[in-house]
């Protein structure tokens, strides 16, 4: 068979693809007989309210020199860690605000970070194409430096997000600009298992973020420059569960419903999105609508849940952090517009594990912890 | 000429001269303050006849502590309990109205009272010369501009304040302060104005000696002040009232002042309150923090040394030199570069520091105010060094002039021979603390090694400062890493450390065997291609038998199989992808077999078909033929082999170097420059295209570099590479999109480009085979092809060579595409990636470059003074 035979095949091919990927959607389109908002509003659901004072910056970590890029929070509440493009990585207390540590990296450019379970290790990734681990309980060297632990090396493209196995100290899960996601064995720094490149279901193009669920660690879900987000099984490497299409732009942030069943994403296309899991549908979109000039629309940079999930908040490139009610798909406050809000894109947000507080980092350098209002309960 | 005439009384000035240069300055400040300082103290006489202007909103923010002092026991215990604490606090806090009877009579005290203050501000600022503060005399002026500007300020934020009384009082008042004075401040320092105004604003409000935030407490209890306004906070505040302290201990309002002089001596010493109220590692880096950072430092403009204002890099040599001037303060000083001597202008020596340091200006005879006659390095001597040099049996008589160099030697000015030394007699060690003067130490003498010593020790803020970044960026196989390696060997000490030269030799090791593994596919390839071809001739020869058959299967290409064993191996690895895992453990196994394999006729054979197999680099027969001697394990790689080995720095995404240019760059500017020259550091940044992505996405991250390199490989314009379409890309055409995608970058609006157009030799070689109108975009190619034998083409039109025209032809294409979408003026320049001198000469246009671009508001429209037409290039 000739070279041109098999590309005209190929063509062929492609085209049936696409042909049926549109009647999918299609039928998808069809069989959805109501979203989320509709659904809630036809309950009689009602947006929460929120007063001004509801939700109030009562922290400010000031301390990094360059944009903040990336922040985790311990699960035991209490401490944070950021990296900035001062190239620190900066483990806060978030009751004192002070600094714990403040590691001098080597590579200035990171993107991600996380905290290990148990507190004791952080993780961070970056331009190096590496993750890069440290033990914070290891002995400080003469310029107060903590020496690195590990360096996970292999990945062929920069490291865009890092997240740890909620219930496993030596796993963690990086994604990358070389297409893939790698479950790594943090203790021998070897790959366990590579999720996507060569693969027909892989991402095709840089993974920006991935989220592991809380309920089953084995099931997380990554995003992507090719505007799809995909579930993945660790058990099963070889190809992806489901794709996600829907959105118009870059996923840059994916982030577990927190009861694993949903999903939720937020993208350069401005937009969020709501997946399920079981169905594959896309639940809910969450946008609002912009003046005119639609090409300056802020795109959606993080996301994270509330601990009930009736809440997610999403920090925008214009410096905006909405509040979302996931219900009503409503903005029901805007941090952007409170007292002592960031100046620059809000580049990153996390919610405490006990969900009591949420901490947002920004370009302006600084990071900033909101908390809800002593008569309000935590949602 | 009128108007000069009008100010004319400003010039008449008949006292004696001053020694400092304060008149240059006062004038200015004149001009400016009345204008701020006059206008609100009559606004503020109009609210002092009517206190009702702000009846409502005054109140409310001095009513706001009230009730803390009520609750402060709790704000305390709350402080640092939890995030949400805080919250419930405010709500505690919530109802001042109920003060609002009382409160009104304090609001209306509050106003008289700022009013006063700003009388007395305005006072301050008429008389020109503020004498109350000895060593800042110019910022007085300065300090009660602020000053306006600030109590106008936390006017408005009274307004603004009147819906939300729930937010910390305290935070968002500092919060605007912040941004006022910082708007303010200018060049002066407004840190003591700031002290006395928090002071003031805060005796009016609370009893003395009690906590600034709760305004609870007596003077007995422990409190923590602020280094910048001395406001003091209980335990229970200072948290709140600090923040996170990224400067140490300072109020968040404070935060980017000076410290407070007298406070300095204080600077990373922690109080046991804080070390009750945090860990150990919090305390530890907010003392480093406290100690290290920009704005705690000494401000090289508060230094005088013989009359000269210090720059920056003159401070941080004389903080590091081997023996400095012991607690430096802002002030005037004098310093005897030949023998180290150093004291307060006016005074007799202090200590003797290094000698030889290159700070300040030139020594005032006058400046230790001596009377004796006698001069010391050019200048009079005190009557307790005349003292101490009769001790030290120097005959003083007629009035002599001394040279008094650092190890303590004398000779009389104008005379070769030395006469002796001062320090020779060990009683002089102790006469001299009884005259309270200076002993040489040790360290002291020792003057030779400064240079590199100092270098070493550039505090951290200051490198951040002085680093420039430039970002190389280029294709794949564009020779930016053959770039960035000699930008290591020519600017680096050592250019490799011994790790990094075992790193790359296992990387050439691994590359040698992926060379051969694509001569083997090769060989495979050839294999079959002329076995096809015999059984072609075979068929159209009927007489074929078996036999021949049977050795028809040998030809040039064929193996035998012990190599087959290893070819196999060697192929199968490859195509699993990971070389570089398995590669150590096989290496040693298969070393010796490289050896035969080699010489194999079969492989030679192939390699003479090199230039088929497309996959192989150009460099790799430079490896290839010695591929005997890389194999072994004893193998060292030369400089030459670093040079020539592909994939060395690209196995990260990103690779960067940091060097400073040699003292080579001595051309014109350099010389005065010389000490910024030395703290001045580049760092070339080299990103790799591949994972740049569509809509580079992580292009944000570079917004602090001052100048993009960008790497074109000249030779590139012939050839192809394929997209995962399938579809063949001139490489020439996939440089230039990336080139437009960066250039229309948001993060690059501004950004100046160098194109380096590389591998002009590549260039040279090809140019005449294959001609640059095979690239589209180039078409128009149309060079000036001089009739004549090459010797005669020196004539003025055509004085290039083709490859030179082609040179020419692409950078004019590349300057007109960027200003057709920049409208401002693309560099470019060439050079061959293995020569040496091109890319020094490359990167030290990029240097001037930048140089150009820090002049050019200095100089205005300066854009004519480098030519813009798209014809000037840098060679």
């Amino acid at each position: 068979m000739s070279v041109a035979e098999l590309k005209k095949r190929h063509v062929a091919a492609m085209e049936t693809v696409d042909a049926l990927r549109e009647r999918v959607k299609q039928k998808r389109q069809l069989l959805l007989d109501t979203d989320v908002k509709s659904y809630a509003k036809s309950q009689g659901t009602t947006p929460i309210s929120f007063g001004s004072t509801d939700l109030v910056c009562c922290r400010t970590l000031l301390g990094h020199t360059g944009k903040v890029y990336s922040l985790d929070w311990t699960p035991e509440r209490n401490r944070i860690v950021s990296v900035a493009l001062d190239g620190r990585l900066i483990v806060w207390n978030a009751l004192t605000s002070q600094k714990t540590h403040a590691i001098k990296l080597n590579c200035p450019w990171m993107r991600a970070c996380a905290f290990a379970p148990n507190g004791q290790s952080v993780a961070c990734g970056g331009l190096d194409s590496a993750c890069s681990i440290f033990n914070l309980t290891s002995q400080v060297d003469k310029d107060g430096n903590i020496p690195i632990a590990r360096v996970l090396t292999g990945h062929k493209g920069y490291v865009f997000s890092c997240q740890y196995v909620p219930d496993q100290e030596t796993r963690l899960i990086t994604g990358s600009g070389d297409h893939t996601c790698v479950l790594w064995d943090v203790t021998t720094g070897q790959r366990i298992s590579v999720f996507g490149g060569e693969l027909p279901s892989g991402h095709t193009a840089d993974v920006l973020s991935v989220s592991i669920n809380s309920s089953n660690s084995n099931m997380f879900v990554s995003g992507s420059c090719d505007a799809t987000a995909r579930l993945w099984d660790t058990r099963k490497a070889s190809r992806a569960v489901q794709t996600f299409h829907g959105h118009g732009g870059d996923v840059n942030s994916v982030k577990f419903f927190p009861d694993g069943q949903r999903f939720g994403t937020g993208s350069d296309d401005g937009t969020c999105r709501l997946f399920d899991m079981r169905t594959g549908h896309q639940l809910q979109v969450y946008t609002r609508q912009h003046d005119a000039n639609d090409n300056d629309v802020p795109i959606v940079t993080s996301i994270a849940f509330s601990i009930s999930g009736r809440l997610f908040f999403a920090g925008y490139s214009n410096g905006d952090c909405y509040v979302w009610d996931t219900l009503v798909a409503e903005v029901v406050l805007n941090l952007g517009t409170l007292q002592n809000s960031h100046e620059g894109r809000i580049s990153c947000l996390g919610l405490a594990a006990d969900g009591s507080a949420l901490c947002t980092g920004s370009w302006d350098k600084n990071l900033k912890i909101w908390a809800f209002g002593g008569h309000r309960k935590v949602i | 000429m009128a108007e000069t005439a009008d100010y004319s009384f400003a010039v008449e000035y008949h006292g004696p001269p001053l020694p400092y240069d304060i008149p240059k300055a006062i004038p200015i400040e004149i001009e400016r303050i009345p204008v701020a300082a006059v206008a609100p103290p009559s606004a503020s006489d109009a609210a002092e006849a009517l206190p009702v202007v702000h009846p409502l909103t005054s109140p409310l923010r001095k009513a706001a502590p009230t009730p803390a002092v009520e609750h402060a026991a709790a704000a305390a215990a709350a402080a640092a309990a939890s995030p949400t604490s805080v919250i419930e606090n405010h709500a505690v806090m919530d109802g001042p109205d109920a003060e609002a009877g009382s409160s009104g009579l304090l609001g209306s005290s509050s106003c008289l009272d700022r009013s006063a203050e700003l009388t007395e501000g305005g006072v301050e600022s008429s008389g020109p010369v503020g004498s109350s503060l000895p060593d800042r005399i110019s910022t007085e002026s300065a300090l009660s501009l602020e000053f306006d500007f600030r109590s106008s300020a936390s006017e408005n934020d009274d307004d603004d304040d009147d819906d939300d009384e729930g937010v910390a009082p305290h935070a968002k008042k500092a919060l605007v302060t912040f941004q006022s004075s910082a708007q303010s401040s200018g060049s002066a320092s407004p840190a003591v104005g700031l002290a006395r105004q928090r002071r003031e604003e805060f005796e009016l409000r609370g009893k003395k000696g009690a906590c600034y935030h709760c305004l609870k407490g007596s003077r007995f209890a422990e409190k923590e002040a602020c280094l910048v306004c001395d406001a003091k906070y209980c335990s229970g505040c200072v948290l709140r009232a600090m923040g996170s302290m990224p400067e140490g201990r300072k109020c968040v309002s404070c935060i980017g002042f000076p410290v407070l002089e007298s406070k300095r001596e204080r600077l990373g010493k922690c109080s046991r309150m804080l070390r009750r109220l945090l860990s150990s590692p919090e305390i530890e880096l907010a003392m480093k923090a406290e100690k290290n950072c920009e704005a705690n430092q000494l401000r090289p403009e508060d230094i005088f040394v013989n009359g000269k204002k210090l720059t920056p890099e003159e401070l941080v040599l004389l903080q590091n030199c081997s023996c400095p001037p012991p607690k430096l303060k802002p002030g005037y000083y004098w310093y005897d570069k030949v023998s180290g001597f150093w004291g307060k202008e006016g005074h007799k020596p202090h200590k003797i520091i290094t000698a030889h340091l290159n700070v300040g200006g030139s020594l005032d005879s006058r400046a230790s105010n001596g009377n004796t006659g006698i001069f010391i390095n050019g200048r009079e001597i005190t009557k307790a060094e005349l003292q101490m040099l009769k001790w030290a049996g120097v005959q003083c008589a007629g009035n002599p002039h001394f040279w008094l160099n650092a190890d303590g030697t004398y000779q009389e000015e104008g005379q070769k021979n030395i006469k002796g030394q001062i320090w020779g007699k060990p009683i002089m060690k102790l006469l001299c603390p009884v005259l309270s003067l200076p002993t040489p130490t040790k360290a002291a003498n020792s003057n030779g090694d400064e240079v590199i010593d100092m270098v070493r020790a550039i505090p951290d803020y200051l490198e951040q400062r002085t680093v420039q970044k430039m970002l190389l960026v280029g294709l794949h196989g564009s020779g930016t890493s053959t770039i960035i390696k000699q930008a290591k060997f020519l600017y680096r000490g050592v250019p490799f450390s011994n790790d990094e030269r075992q790193d790359i030799k296992v990387i050439i090791q691994s590359n040698i065997y992926s060379y051969l593994a694509i001569l083997l596919e090769g060989r495979e390839m050839f294999e079959e291609e002329s076995l096809a071809e015999r059984r072609n001739s075979c068929q159209h020869c009927p007489s074929g038998n078996y036999e021949s058959d049977d050795c028809n299967r040998v030809t040039d290409y064929s193996f035998s199989p012990r190599l087959r064993e290893l070819s196999d191996w060697l192929l199968k690895v490859m195509a699993s992808g990971n070389l570089d895992t398995s590669f150590p453990t096989y290496a040693c196994e298969y070393a010796p077999l490289v050896e035969e394999l080699w010489n194999d006729a079969a492989i030679q054979a192939t390699y003479r078909r090199r230039s088929e197999l497309l996959m192989l680099p150009i460099t790799a027969s430079y490896f290839l033929e010695r591929v005997v001697d890389i194999s072994r394990m004893e193998y060292e790689p030369s400089d030459k082999d670093i040079l020539y080995a592909d994939r060395i720095t690209s196995s990260n995404g990103i690779a960067c170097t940091d060097f400073s240019f040699g003292p080579l760059a001595c051309d014109g500017h350099a010389i005065d420059g010389d000490q910024q020259d030395m703290l001045l550091r580049y760092q070339l940044i080299r990103i790799h295209t591949k994972g740049l992505g569509q809509n580079c996405k992580w292009l944000d991250m570079f917004e602090d570099i001052k100048i993009v390199l960008f790497c074109i490989a000249l030779s590139d314009y012939d050839e192809y590479y394929e997209d995962p379409n399938g579809v063949l890309i001139n490489k020439m055409i996939e440089s230039k999109r990336l080139f437009e995608n960066l250039v229309t970058h948001p993060t690059f609006e501004e950004m100046n480009f160098l194109l380096i157009l590389n591998k002009f030799d590549l260039l040279e070689q090809k140019i005449d085979t294959s001609p640059l109108t095979i690239c589209e975009w180039f078409s128009d190619f149309n060079p000036v092809v001089s009739r004549n034998q090459p010797s005669n083409t020196r004539n003025p039109n055509s004085g290039a060579t083709m490859a030179q025209q082609a040179f020419h032809h692409i950078a004019v294409k590349f300057k007109r595409l960027f200003s057709s979408i920049t409208g401002r003026r693309l560099y470019v320049t060439w050079t061959n990636g293995l020569a040496q001198d091109t890319v020094d000469a490359a990167l030290r246009y990029g240097r001037e470059i930048l140089i150009w671009e820090e002049e050019k508001p200095i100089f205005g429209s300066s854009e004519s003074i480098y030519s813009t037409e798209p014809s000037s290039y840098s060679n």
